[in-house]
């Protein structure tokens, strides 16, 4: 009677990290590895959001036509620009803003307060701020433009000034976020570092580029990731401020994927897309990841 | 130096202007009359202030509950939220078993899954599970999140072992110990992730994209969007929703502060 009981309490301190982790990995199982999977099966095949049944099996047909599909070599071509152009902008641009608030200046509650507070914005409303802004002749922004003496500017038909528009709205949205990391990170740098380099002569850029930038390498790296991987998967901003256009100037991989699916109802040739993104995007930030990890210094 | 100091306050105030301004222009236009919101020479404030757009988009259907839904949705998704990755985190960071390096991969390789790039196959799984066009679809898959489970796990991490084993040595049930000892001693942690999981929910685009499709179970991101989208967007209604879907992250930004910069913080220093 005795051993059983004691048993039976080993097996349920066992089975305790189980249940307790089940809710979690049920979740995850069924909405996002199972669904992952799904879509690597999709991919093969010809399914439409009409095919009731088991779609056909057609090899690597999706991904053959991929390659000759214009408008998908465009949107991705798109993409890739877009991360390019971003992850710097936003990365320089959050990392100068957390330098400045970590000087001795007076009030940086509210400084960060203010910085941070367009993160708490949902991209669907950042898009209509923006658009509300910046679109036609009479919009604030073309205004301000007529009075100081200028003439009027093509903003969101222009497909150059739109897509410089996201990358703004996007640095606009984001930088406050990435600049929390960056200060968490500056603050942890030990000052004697810095006091040692003072008595050694070391001037303010000496010092950043000695001391600051090496060891921010792990909020670098990190704010690298978090970036790139967010700007490879932007769609709801794009969706208020600019629609994809004008001419699909601002259609990026998400976009294309989401109406290959739900707009011309090709489950099978976005899934294949799908694919091509993921692995895409996996690549990318894992070949960061060993590039930086594998750097030389500490 | 003191002149050094007076170039940064001037930094500040004009990044503040740039940060702030827009929003508050936005604001500002929600409460134009029709006539100064289409106005060739648009003022920044209005000059003259009304709340027809609040009134129009109220009565222009189902705007009210589209609040609602955004609100019944981020509040049951968040309290899930919190009671699943706070059991997570537990079992990570007080359990050793079979297994666990083998979880936290999963755990990890599911954020290098984004759901924007699945979204077709969740679709499927959806309608199969019976959840698509219901609310249930935008509060249950997005309550665990890998984000919520490292977030608890880290934190409770730092709670003494001690307190568990004599609790356990009391005779207290594995439950009983993680409603009364875990729960109560990671509310700062749990705080984070409410107003985390909140703001996720609330701002959140994607998910009612895929999963909804009836009018009246919109929320307001999606309402947003779809009016924009539509022929002839009725702008004086969809700046007055986009000034009211700001309001509730405003409050709560204004109350946690502390909170969005730690959690945002922490999630930095993982790397």
């Amino acid at each position: 009677m005795e051993k059983q009981s004691y048993k039976s309490y080993k097996f349920r301190q066992k089975s305790v990290p189980y249940l307790f982790l089940a809710p979690n990995l049920i979740i995850f199982a069924t909405f996002i590895i199972f669904p992952a999977f799904i879509g690597i099966y999709y991919s093969f095949t010809d399914m439409t959001l009409f095919t009731f049944g088991v779609p056909e099996y057609i090899g690597l047909e999706n991904y053959r036509n991929l390659l000759q599909d214009e408008d998908f070599l465009a949107a991705f071509k798109n993409i890739v620009l877009l991360v390019v152009a971003t992850v710097p902008i936003i990365f320089t641009t959050s990392l100068l803003i957390a330098l400045l608030l970590v000087q001795p200046i007076k009030g940086k509650n509210f400084w960060r307060a203010m910085f941070y507070w367009p993160v708490m914005i949902s991209p669907i409303v950042v898009g209509i701020i923006w658009q509300w802004i910046l679109a036609g002749n009479f919009g604030l922004f073309n205004t301000t433009i007529r009075s100081l003496g200028f003439e009027s500017i093509e903003t969101l038909i222009n497909p150059r000034f739109a897509w410089w528009s996201v990358v703004f709205a996007k640095t606009w949205s984001r930088a406050g976020y990435f600049m929390i990391i960056f200060m968490a990170a500056l603050l942890s740098i030990p000052t004697s570092l810095y006091e040692a380099a003072k008595v050694d002569g070391a001037n303010r850029f000496q010092r950043f580029w000695n001391i600051t930038y090496p060891a921010l390498k792990p909020a670098r790296l990190m704010v690298f990731i978090l970036l790139t991987m967010e700007i490879f998967k932007i769609y709801p901003l794009v969706v208020t401020l600019t629609g994809g256009g004008p001419f699909e100037a601002t259609e990026f991989t998400v976009q294309y994927i989401y109406e290959t699916a739900f707009q011309s109802y090709q489950i099978g040739y976005s899934s294949a897309m799908s694919v091509i993104m993921l692995l895409f995007v996996t690549l990318f930030t894992g070949l960061n990841f060993f590039l930086q990890k594998g750097g030389s210094d500490s | 130096m003191k002149r050094s100091n007076i170039v940064l306050y001037i930094i500040a105030i004009i990044l503040t202007l740039i940060f702030l301004l827009p929003v508050l222009y936005i604001i500002g236009s929600s409460f134009k009359p029709m006539n100064e919101l289409f106005s060739a020479v648009p003022t920044f404030f209005p000059r003259k202030f009304t709340f027809d757009n609040y009134v129009k988009a109220i009565e222009r259907g189902n705007f009210l509950i589209y609040i609602l839904n955004s609100f019944i949705v981020a509040i049951t998704s968040t309290i899930i939220a919190v009671l699943i990755n706070t059991m997570s985190g537990y079992a990570l960071a007080k359990f050793r078993f079979k297994g666990d390096t083998i979880i936290v991969i999963v755990i990890l390789s599911t954020i290098m899954l984004p759901l924007e790039v699945i979204m077709v196959p969740i679709f499927s799984v959806l309608r199969a599970f019976g959840l698509y066009d219901t609310l249930w679809a935008l509060i249950v898959p997005a309550a665990a999140t890998p984000t919520g489970i490292f977030l608890m796990r880290q934190y409770l991490m730092t709670i003494p072992d001690e307190i568990i084993q004599s609790a356990r040595i009391d005779g207290a049930s594995e439950w009983r110990i993680f409603i009364s000892i875990i729960i109560p001693n990671a509310k700062p942690a749990i705080a984070t992730l409410a107003i985390f999981s909140f703001m996720w929910r609330w701002n959140d685009y994607i998910w009612p994209l895929i999963a909804i499709s009836s009018p009246n179970k919109y929320t307001m991101q999606l309402a947003i969007a779809n009016f924009t989208g539509e022929f002839g967007a009725d702008y004086s209604s969809i700046l007055a929703m986009s000034a009211i879907s700001m309001i509730p992250m405003l409050i709560v930004f204004i109350i946690f502060q502390k909170q969005f910069v730690q959690g945002t913080a922490s999630s930095g220093m993982k790397g």
